[in-house]
């Protein structure tokens, strides 16, 4: 059976799916639902590429790396599959580990300009009606990042927390000044015990 | 940091607008430039209170301008890895993004030396290109929101 191709290219990058339909469910003949293989290539960099089970977590790698980057001086993203840390601040280092025994790790470095490609050509294929790929986890960390986070709880109280204690050390500190002397209520009592 | 890229920036910005059908929330420049000052290291600071439908907007405006600047950007990022070999490209840039920080904003602002400071000004810079050139796709409006809610 011919298997369908798709690629998808944002300059320096491309990145190539195979597969096949999925006619039990009705779908047209260039669709891809079961894909076979894919195939992701970086001008001067070796060709990357893998199963099914492999593409998600790459994915996933390198859109969260992408959101470290932003946040992090020092982004690392670790898995079984893939390492991504930062160089420098336009270097970024990919460790590729093979599924199969005895096959060393794949190391490549590619600039920001090359990250931004590859992650756009993954932006296409998630955004491709003609490819169908299960929801991974990175459509889950960005819907979470969308919803009001931890983080804004945290904003939250750096907001209400200054306020709170000033107003506590206020009245802590005005009750001290019950114990204090007070001269009019010492005339008062001078002029009890002295009517004249 | 797209005003450097673009020389007529005002006028893509509001010709976008146009383009997203945006009219009735920036209907002309003066309420784009509005809502610009919102930013507190500008000479022009005023607070404007600005809506939810005017930031969803100016992100939309934000992300095409991007997917358009997108061979600059990434030429941009290109010349600063490749700094011995070619930097004209993100020295010209650098220059002309000084130029506007001068020129528009508060230079008694810490934050705004801190810009204009060549020698610490790199890593915000390339920050921003990155979060730019990262919303360039069709998801690219959610993307920039998320990554401004992080900031």
């Amino acid at each position: 059976m011919i298997q369908n191709k798709l690629s998808f290219h944002q300059s320096s990058a491309s990145l190539e799916i195979i597969g096949l339909p999925d006619y039990s469910n009705n779908e047209n003949k260039d669709q891809i639902s079961i894909i076979s293989q894919w195939k992701l290539s970086i001008v001067d960099k070796p060709l990357i590429e893998g199963k099914i089970e492999h593409l998600g977590p790459i994915m996933d790698a390198f859109y969260i790396y992408s959101n470290l980057l932003i946040k992090n001086d020092s982004p690392i993203y670790e898995s079984k599959l893939i390492d991504i840390k930062a160089d420098n601040l336009h270097l970024h280092n990919i460790v590729l580990k093979s599924s199969k025994p005895n096959v060393n790790p794949l190391n490549i470095k590619i600039g920001n300009t090359s990250l931004s490609d590859t992650i756009n050509c993954f932006d296409q294929l998630t955004e491709s009606s003609k490819v169908r790929i299960k929801k991974t986890v990175v459509s889950n960390y960005i819907a979470k990042k969308g919803s009001f986070s931890l983080n804004n709880k945290v904003k939250f109280l750096h907001f209400i927390m200054p306020p709170f204690i000033a107003i506590i050390s206020l009245i802590l500190c005005s009750s001290t000044f019950i114990y204090f002397y007070n001269p009019v209520e010492d005339k008062e009592k001078n002029e009890l015990i002295n009517p004249e | 940091m797209l005003e450097t890229i673009d020389l007529n920036g005002i006028q893509s910005l509001y010709a976008l607008s146009n383009k997203l059908n945006l009219n009735n929330v920036l209907p002309n420049k003066v309420a784009i430039w509005k809502l610009r000052n919102n930013n507190p290291l500008r000479k022009s600071y005023v607070i404007n209170n600005i809506k939810l439908n005017e930031f969803d907007a100016l992100i939309r405006i934000t992300v095409e301008m991007s997917k358009f600047l997108y061979p600059y950007i990434r030429e941009i990022l290109k010349s600063k890895e490749d700094i011995e070999e070619n930097s004209v490209i993100w020295n010209d840039f650098n220059n002309r993004f000084i130029e506007l920080i001068k020129e528009r904003f508060n230079v008694d602002s810490i934050r705004v030396k801190k810009l204009l400071n060549k020698a610490e000004n790199d890593e915000i810079i390339i920050k921003s290109l990155l979060i730019l050139s990262f919303c360039i796709s069709n998801q690219g409006y959610q993307k920039l929101k998320n990554f401004l809610y992080d900031f």
